[in-house]
């Protein structure tokens, strides 16, 4: 069965990042052969005076592929895994979603996009969790990250929301590589342009440190913006961050 | 740079906008801590936009380590 996972609030300042945990938890899943998961997302939240978020207000959600006996098993040990790993200060939420499962998907991802917009309550998110058939738990403090937990799930599944945790791997000559290069040496589905139309394979990218990707269309996207006066003519560079942050 | 807010954070004036005012800032504080990769949104790594103890605001952030 296929699942999603997400967490939110299990951080402060000092300690390990959300991402940090959301990876620990995945990577429990595949050594404990309980499943296959996919990359991390990051979902921006609203950021507001009266949200007791850390610093920035964001949750972290990835898929996995388990058996359906490990469901239980997986809960519990993210469960416990919260108490134990997150800050003493944090609030910590999980959400697991059993995908096939949800009563109704367009208003978890319309309850997703009002946390990017509006002031919410727990409440509101359990009553929702508890309609749409959802795991939500709290595992500590006020237990506020289970908004953004509900949220974080409703965002993933509406395939346009986020960036992926992590930067891309990829090898090119001085640099730079086709498209085609990108697609073949990672797990990128589309290399676009911020016009929206996707790069053709030969169409050549500067490469730099930082290639990352965003959730579009339900695919993962590297954005490439145009390049000035380029030395050796190649037309499409990685995208500035702050731009990857207005779209993810 | 910056000003005291309401609930007298130190927020900074130049918004979320400002990356040269952010760099500079961060440049000159001695509490800069970069924060983890997911969080990195300024090209320029050494800024407060990227700092661990920024916690954003509405319009801008405030300094959670100030000098």
């Amino acid at each position: 069965m296929r699942i999603l996972v997400c967490i939110d609030d299990t951080d402060n300042m000092e300690s390990k990042g959300t991402g940090e945990l959301a990876e620990m938890i995945a990577e429990h899943i595949e050594t404990s052969n309980w499943g296959k998961t996919t990359r991390i997302t990051r979902h921006q939240l609203l950021v507001h005076p009266d949200i007791p978020y850390t610093s920035h207000n964001s949750s972290m959600c990835f898929e996995a592929d388990i058996d359906t006996s490990y469901l239980r098993v997986l809960i519990d040990f993210a469960a416990d895994f919260l108490v134990r790993e997150s800050a003493p200060e944090s609030d910590p939420g999980l959400c697991v979603a059993v995908i096939d499962q949800i009563d109704d998907v367009d208003t978890l991802i319309k309850y997703g996009h009002r946390a990017k917009q509006d002031v919410m309550t727990k409440k509101e998110a359990y009553n929702m969790a508890e309609r749409l058939g959802i795991h939500l738990s709290e595992h500590g403090g006020t237990g506020q990250g289970v908004i953004g937990a509900l949220a974080g799930v409703g965002l993933r599944l509406s395939g346009n929301d986020g960036r992926f945790k992590g930067k891309h791997k990829i090898n090119g000559i001085n640099d730079i590589v086709t498209a085609g290069e990108i697609l073949s040496q990672t797990d990128i589905d589309a290399v676009r342009c911020l016009d929206g139309n996707d790069l053709d394979y030969n169409d050549k990218v500067r490469l730099n440190d930082w290639v990352k990707s965003v959730l579009l269309e339900g695919k993962c996207v590297l954005i490439v913006s145009p390049t000035e006066n380029d030395p050796d003519g190649v037309k499409w560079q990685m995208c500035p961050k702050k731009i990857l942050k207005s779209l993810g | 740079m910056w000003k005291v807010n309401e609930r007298g954070e130190k927020v900074f004036r130049g918004g979320k906008e400002d990356g040269a005012g952010a760099a500079q800032a961060a440049d000159k504080c001695p509490n800069f801590k970069l924060d983890v990769e997911d969080e990195i949104v300024a090209d320029e790594l050494r800024s407060c936009y990227n700092c661990r103890y920024r916690r954003w605001t509405a319009e801008s952030f405030a300094c959670y380590k100030p000098e």
